[in-house]
């Protein structure tokens, strides 16, 4: 279960004096230096900041895809500096769902394969998996192309295949990393609206980074602002 | 992960890259065809090695004869070396001269093929039957015609030789007073129409074993004709009225005195050490051919019967061993037959320690097949590198695909591969290769096997005029799923390092946008 919030709601997300260095000794980046955050369940956040301010970074090391150099962080209640490495597949794989700027997606697979994937890896038989990855892509409204391959969608529809994909174990937590930014601005606001849907209908916890201020303040109840590995700021 | 993705990913994976797993299964189709064509090749050579050696018993049959059996050895260890030397010298002398010793003082008897050593040798285990073969010059008479002939026992017992008799019957019984004549030899006394073939069955033959130098006990001939000058028909006629004029004596006009004096002269000298004449009459049941031109071919594996007798062999033996002196110095030979050709060494082993000399064709044919064997041993190891050479090329294709698949993998960590899962996804793709692979190669092989038969066998047939019976490749279920393993082993071996790397691609590295 997640700690207590500040505010009195179970949270999330606590990361507690997060470093993370990249290189060795004499080469090292410092990424993060010594971040701390709660975020409640249920709960949406965005993470501001330039290029190289580690809201990436963080965002990694939020989705299990990266380990902390020190300090500590728990993620849906799970203690992410203590998880073995099939743990950690596992965290990814069902706690977690995942949204990228550049959508990455299989190119080989068709779009129902793609949005299966998370589903393999946890093991779900395949008639299973795929009624749920057919449900999944007619809720983001490509229910007419589960077929085709990402090369045969537009930009909006892949990245609608992303957040099927994404949301499609129900994770408790949804990070998306800049998940508009190679879209136009309309469909960027399609795809927002889908993603912010279904966390409101799961009261999953949304954890956004993106440099777009308004898009932050329309889409989170909170802007944390990140500085060379340091949060700045937080509004409200 | 189910065990159906684990097969269906790779094998997506693999229908991706079409061409790039066309030409790395390519080198384990090559590699697995070799090895098949090799390992087929060598089991066939070897089985057809063992059947056309099995052929008429041969590889189980071993030839006994009499040998020679050392009674006492005197033990060196009394030798006495004279003089001061150095211990190692004293030694190397010592040793020398108890060698000399005991071959020096070596006692050896002969061990005949007696009764009791007959009866022994029916007795070894694994020994199925037991023919003494009794063979040598005889005395044949037809009515009152004697004609030296040559007797053998044993044919009788070949199933083959039914086929050889063209006038009456073969033995029932294996101690029937029974006689078969060549039809050589019945020419040769005068039986030369088929009437007179037919007639001759039922009749009784007398059989006399002689000692060695037995023939007519004089010697007639035409004072104005050299022995070069006349005929074959000649001399025959002549032997065959010195044969008969000893038994006609009472015809001629001669005195008691000089009949008595001829009867006397014409008594064969006898020592104490010969074997006695022994005889008896035997009634003729048929009459049998000589070899065809084809049965030639096999002769070596059956008992030839190039005689022009046959007694069944029990009957030869009961003769043969009526004279005591002959029991003593027992038959020429025996032929025993082995249950396995697995035991036959062992047999022989047992024949050797007691005295006798053994032979089978099992050595032989065992050197024959170690030849073949190393020859296929060295083709296997061909192959066998062959499959290495192309599970490198393997491990360099994946490593290729790893790196060129490092975003996909990358994805895959991101929504929840483990690194196992990854690696066992590679393995199995390494693995998918080498059983299609191995199953491609397997099958050209047996398909090349065919045509590849039919021309070796053509080539037995016009080099050597024999007709193999079967083909010289086998391909069994063992050496389908031996070359099966192997590919398959080898493969996925060759896609341990790239699955290793694969499950180490940092998916943060990997998922970087351009």
């Amino acid at each position: 279960m997640g700690s207590v919030c500040e505010r009195g709601e179970v949270a999330a997300i606590r990361a507690v004096e997060v470093r993370k260095v990249y290189g060795a000794k004499h080469a090292s980046v410092e990424a993060l230096r010594g971040v701390s955050i709660e975020v409640a369940s249920g709960e949406r956040v965005a993470l501001l900041g330039k290029s190289g301010s580690g809201k990436s970074t963080f965002l990694n090391l939020l989705g299990g895809l990266d380990r902390l150099s020190s300090g500590g962080l728990r993620v849906g209640g799970r203690d992410l500096d203590r998880l073995s490495g099939r743990a950690m597949a596992g965290f990814r794989s069902t706690t977690v769902g995942m949204i990228f700027q550049s959508f990455n997606l299989i190119a080989s697979r068709s779009a129902i394969a793609n949005v299966e994937l998370p589903m393999v890896f946890a093991g779900r038989s395949s008639r299973d998996r795929r009624a749920t990855a057919r449900e999944a892509l007619e809720a983001v409204g490509l229910g007419e192309r589960l077929n085709h391959l990402p090369d045969q969608l537009s930009g909006g529809e892949r990245q609608r295949v992303a957040v099927a994909r994404a949301l499609v174990n129900r994770p408790r937590v949804v990070l998306a990393d800049e998940p508009t930014g190679n879209l136009d601005t309309q469909t960027a606001r399609q795809v927002m609206d889908l993603i912010l849907d279904h966390v409101r209908e799961d009261a999953a916890t949304l954890v956004l980074v993106t440099h777009d201020e308004e898009l932050a303040a329309s889409c989170t109840d909170r802007i944390v602002r990140l500085v060379d590995g340091r949060i700045v700021s937080q509004i409200p | 992960m189910q065990w159906t993705d684990i097969i269906r990913w790779p094998l997506a994976s693999l229908a991706q890259q079409k061409m790039r797993t066309s030409l790395t299964t390519l080198g384990v189709i090559f590699g697995a065809f070799v090895l098949a064509a090799s390992l087929s090749i060598n089991e066939g050579v070897q089985r057809t090695i063992e059947r056309e050696s099995s052929r008429g018993d041969v590889a189980r049959k071993v030839t006994v004869s009499s040998g020679w059996r050392a009674t006492e050895t005197k033990t060196a260890d009394d030798v006495k070396v004279a003089g001061r030397m150095s211990p190692e010298r004293h030694e190397r002398i010592r040793k020398t001269l108890a060698e000399r010793a005991k071959q020096g003082s070596a006692r050896q008897e002969q061990v005949n093929l007696t009764p009791e050593q007959l009866e022994t040798l029916s007795r070894i285990p694994h020994v199925r039957k037991m023919v003494p073969v009794v063979g040598g010059p005889v005395v044949a008479t037809l009515g009152n015609r004697p004609e030296e002939a040559s007797v053998s026992s044993g044919a009788g017992e070949d199933p083959e030789f039914r086929k050889r008799v063209i006038f009456g019957r073969t033995f029932t019984k294996d101690d029937e007073r029974s006689v078969l004549l060549s039809e050589m030899f019945a020419y040769r006394i005068g039986l030369v129409d088929d009437a007179d073939l037919e007639q001759v069955i039922g009749m009784p033959l007398r059989i006399e074993i002689r000692n060695q130098e037995g023939g007519p006990s004089l010697y007639v001939s035409l004072t104005d004709r050299s022995r070069a000058a006349s005929t074959h028909d000649e001399q025959m006629a002549l032997r065959q009225l010195a044969w008969q004029i000893p038994e006609a004596l009472d015809r001629f006009s001669l005195t008691d005195a000089e009949r008595s004096a001829l009867r006397e002269a014409l008594q064969p000298e006898s020592s104490a050490a010969d074997p006695a004449v022994v005889a008896d009459d035997f009634r003729v049941v048929g009459i049998f051919r000589d070899l065809t031109d084809e049965e030639n071919k096999d002769a070596w594996s059956r008992f030839p019967a190039d005689t022009d007798l046959v007694l069944p062999r029990q009957t030869a033996v009961a003769l043969t061993f009526r004279d005591p002196s002959r029991r003593e110095q027992g038959i020429a030979r025996a032929v025993l037959f082995v249950d396995d050709m697995k035991n036959v060494q062992e047999v022989v082993d047992k024949i050797e320690a007691l005295g006798l000399n053994a032979g089978s064709a099992v050595e032989y044919i065992e050197r024959e097949r170690l030849t073949y064997l190393l020859i296929f041993g060295a083709m296997t190891c061909v192959a066998g590198v062959a499959l290495l050479v192309s599970s490198l090329g393997i491990a360099n294709t994946m490593l290729m695909s790893v790196l060129e698949r490092r975003r996909e993998i990358g994805i895959m960590k991101a929504v929840g591969a483990a690194d196992w899962q990854l690696q066992a996804l590679f393995i199995i793709e390494g693995g998918l290769i080498g059983l299609i692979g191995g199953s491609l190669g397997l099958l050209l092989a047996w398909a090349t096997s065919f045509p590849s038969d039919a021309w070796v066998r053509d080539m037995v047939r016009r080099d050597m005029d024999i007709d193999l019976s079967c083909s010289i490749f086998a391909f069994s279920a063992q050496i389908a799923a031996t070359i099966l393993l192997f590919t398959i082993a080898v493969t996925i071996l060759a896609a341990l390092y790239p699955a290793r790397r694969a499950s180490k691609v940092d998916p943060v590295t990997a998922l970087r946008h351009d």
